[in-house]
């Protein structure tokens, strides 16, 4: 998260060009992990300490870093409460929290979680910093509504759907580049640029995601495949599919509550070219945002970023 | 001095609703709560309704209401919390909001702060505090509706159907979260981050609080060895008084008060909250309400006082006194053996001490008919 440090020759207008050339020499390839790792490794045991000393001594950490670390507590109390809205007794392959504590715990340790996150959030005395991240906790939730509406029309149906995907997965990543280069850097534009590949970067994500629920299988992904159709959600795949097969449109509608109406939108994607739609659309927004984030200077930080792009459009898992 | 301003604040409510006035002397109880803090609404310029329009009116929270109704005939204890809403219950008084106000206007005008302009304020408060107040309930409201979580393994057959009771949990997490969001919000445009700070610890209480509120009620624990009175303090603060304490102290810090001033109004919050939450506890012994069936959870404080006054062993014979033939507790019985000993008396010694340190605190502000309100209300929760 450092590729804003140099306030001066910080923009980099003449790379949009040549970024593709960055990205497929592979002597210049930095793992963003291992450029990172350094800052990673501390993370959860920061993210321990915050829960339960929460002292004087955690102000050493450095801002970027807190910050790093109020995104996944914020993320982790998302997802512990959004395990209990989905019912779902599996997270990555393990037990999820109202599974082994039940529901009215779990409701609680989430909203712990989050209050610990917004004290230190507050610690970092920065309002603007304070507001940015503010906003995702209630994109969160929104996105959350959205999610259990489905719309009649079939172009509002899309729109919906990546402003759920937006609220639900890209505000956090967005809003959290957003603020770290907002603590280290004054100038406006970079944090446009900072939010605008987070945000790019985060439906990919999504998208990736909603493709991988189609086409992987249980063991990778810690959960069983088709479970967004199992909640009665139709993501992209599904939504392309429905130009070719308007059959899905009624089972969108009733959310594929009927007996079998799960395995008919399954096949009906499967034989459609949605997947392939979906992750064409990923690809766009990963485009972007490798667009986005090379118009600042290069540096290693920058290109892993850009590296890190093209990982979470080739992941498989 | 009190009788005075009591006069005083009743001779004003006597100008407005006339027959009202006679319930402050009188030692009625809850309405009498009721009236002192609905007279001090009035001072503070807005009517009940802090809960800011914007979220009530939101499509999110519409959308839930819709959805609520679907739980009609279900027992999700999320259609009891949105009936308080609609008719008026103490959960409905919104009491933090108004003291909140009040405080803020019993402190006065910023001296220290230039960016505060005292020609922002209306009816002597600041925009910022009536925020904060707003914030305040909606925090308060948000875990009212999470408190109302069910644990789905413990569901029986008794509680209606499973998916009814999915779907309620479903709402109320939603809900809950979407009141905590805009509080969340709401905070960050105070600009203030020692607010924020303030704040958030205070939903981290509270969180503690029901935590072990959660564990402590429930009747197996009346045979374990329950917590003793200093606990049950402690435990209360967490669940029910360091919200309405540390939004107390924000206000302070929003109009840049000095130190002693957050630590005053941090004080009376503290124990306003503990007194209010002893009062409501003792309500089922001292109500002389015959025939009712009478109900209260084990973890209220007499009983924790009785426990603490008879001893583990005799509680637990009382306990098992009190056991139907369907091994169900007879809350008559069980009260007949609280209200026998010191319990209560202790209770009531221990809320007027309360209502006393929160009177004191309030003291260090200059005399003014917000504080007046403040005294009322701190004593009316020690009158049964």
């Amino acid at each position: 998260m450092c590729w804003i440090i140099h306030k001066s020759r910080l923009l980099y207008p003449t790379l949009h060009s040549c970024c593709c050339k960055t990205i497929h020499s592979d002597a210049k390839l930095k793992d963003p992990f291992t450029l990172a790792q350094k800052d990673l490794t501390s993370l959860y045991d920061d993210i321990k300490k915050e829960l339960f000393v929460s002292k004087e001594e955690l102000k050493s950490l450095n801002r970027a870093g807190a910050i790093a670390m109020i995104s996944e507590m914020i993320h982790t109390a998302s997802l512990v409460h959004d395990d209990v809205i989905d019912g779902s007794d599996k997270r990555r392959g393990k037990r999820t929290i109202n599974e082994v504590w039940g529901e009215r715990k779990a409701i609680l340790a989430g909203d712990f979680i989050l209050s610990a996150a917004s004290m230190a959030l507050a610690r970092i005395g920065n309002n603007t910093v304070v507001k940015v991240l503010s906003q995702v906790i209630e994109d969160l939730v929104r996105g959350e509504f959205m999610q259990l509406g489905s719309k009649e029309n079939e172009n509002e149906r899309f729109k919906h759907y990546l402003e759920k995907t937006f609220k639900k997965t890209a505000s956090l990543i967005a809003n959290s580049c957003k603020a770290v280069s907002i603590l280290v850097n004054s100038d406006p534009e970079v944090h446009e640029i900072a939010y605008q590949y987070g945000k790019n970067v985060g439906i990919a994500f999504q998208l990736v995601d909603d493709v991988l629920d189609f086409t992987s299988g249980a063991s990778q992904l810690g959960k069983p495949t088709a479970a967004d159709l199992k909640l009665g959600l139709a993501t992209g795949p599904v939504l392309f599919a429905c130009q070719q097969f308007p059959e899905l449109h009624a089972m969108i509608m009733r959310r594929f509550s009927s007996n079998g109406d799960v395995d008919r939108a399954w096949q009906y994607v499967l034989q459609s070219d949605g997947v392939q739609q979906t992750n064409y659309l990923a690809q766009r927004y990963g485009q972007e945002a490798i667009r986005q984030i090379s118009m600042l200077r290069p540096s290693p930080e920058r290109d892993a970023l850009i590296r890190l792009t093209e990982m979470v459009l080739t992941r498989d898992k | 001095m009190l009788p005075a301003t009591w006069s005083r604040l009743s001779c004003r409510a006597l100008s407005t609703r006339g027959q009202r006035t006679l319930s402050l002397f009188s030692s009625s109880g809850p309405s009498n709560w009721t009236k002192v803090v609905s007279d001090a609404e009035k001072i503070v310029g807005y009517p009940t309704s802090f809960m800011s329009l914007r979220c009530l009116l939101s499509d999110e929270l519409s959308n839930v209401a819709m959805h609520v109704r679907k739980l009609v005939g279900t027992q999700h204890p999320l259609l009891s919390t949105a009936r308080g809403f609609v008719y008026d219950n103490r959960n409905n008084l919104q009491m933090r909001g108004v003291i909140v106000l009040l405080m803020s206007k019993a402190a006065g005008p910023s001296h220290a702060a230039s960016d505060l302009l005292a020609q922002d304020m209306v009816s002597g408060i600041y925009p910022s505090q009536r925020n904060l107040a707003e914030i305040t309930e909606l925090i308060h409201t948000a875990f009212l509706v999470h408190r109302g979580i069910v644990n789905l393994k413990e569901w029986t057959v008794s509680d209606g159907p499973l998916k009814d009771m999915e779907f309620g949990n479903k709402m109320a997490v939603l809900s809950g979260d979407f009141l905590l969001a805009n509080a969340c919000t709401g905070l960050a445009q105070l600009n203030n981050t020692k607010v924020v700070e303030l704040i958030s610890s205070a939903i981290g209480d509270l969180v503690q609080g029901i935590y072990n509120e959660n564990s402590n009620n429930t009747e197996e624990n009346g045979l374990t060895d329950g917590v003793d009175v200093a606990t049950w303090e402690e435990q209360t603060f967490l669940s029910h008084g360091a919200l309405l304490a540390k939004s107390c102290q924000a206000a302070m810090e929003l109009a840049k008060h000095d130190k002693e001033s957050q630590r005053v109004a941090y004080k009376y919050g503290k124990h306003l909250s503990l007194g209010h939450k002893l009062n409501s506890d003792l309500q089922p012994f001292v109500k002389s309400s015959v025939g009712e069936p009478v109900s209260f959870s084990l973890g209220t404080a007499p009983v924790v006082f009785h426990r603490q006054i008879v001893g583990q062993e005799r509680w637990r014979q009382q306990l098992q006194q009190a056991k139907t033939m369907r091994n169900q507790l007879d809350y008559s019985k069980l009260l007949a053996a609280v209200k026998s000993e010191k319990g209560v008396s202790s209770a009531v010694d221990l809320c007027c001490y309360h209502g006393n340190k929160a009177l004191e605190a309030i003291q260090a502000f200059p005399s003014s008919e917000a504080r007046s309100a403040l005294e009322n209300i701190a004593s009316a929760i020690t009158k049964f």
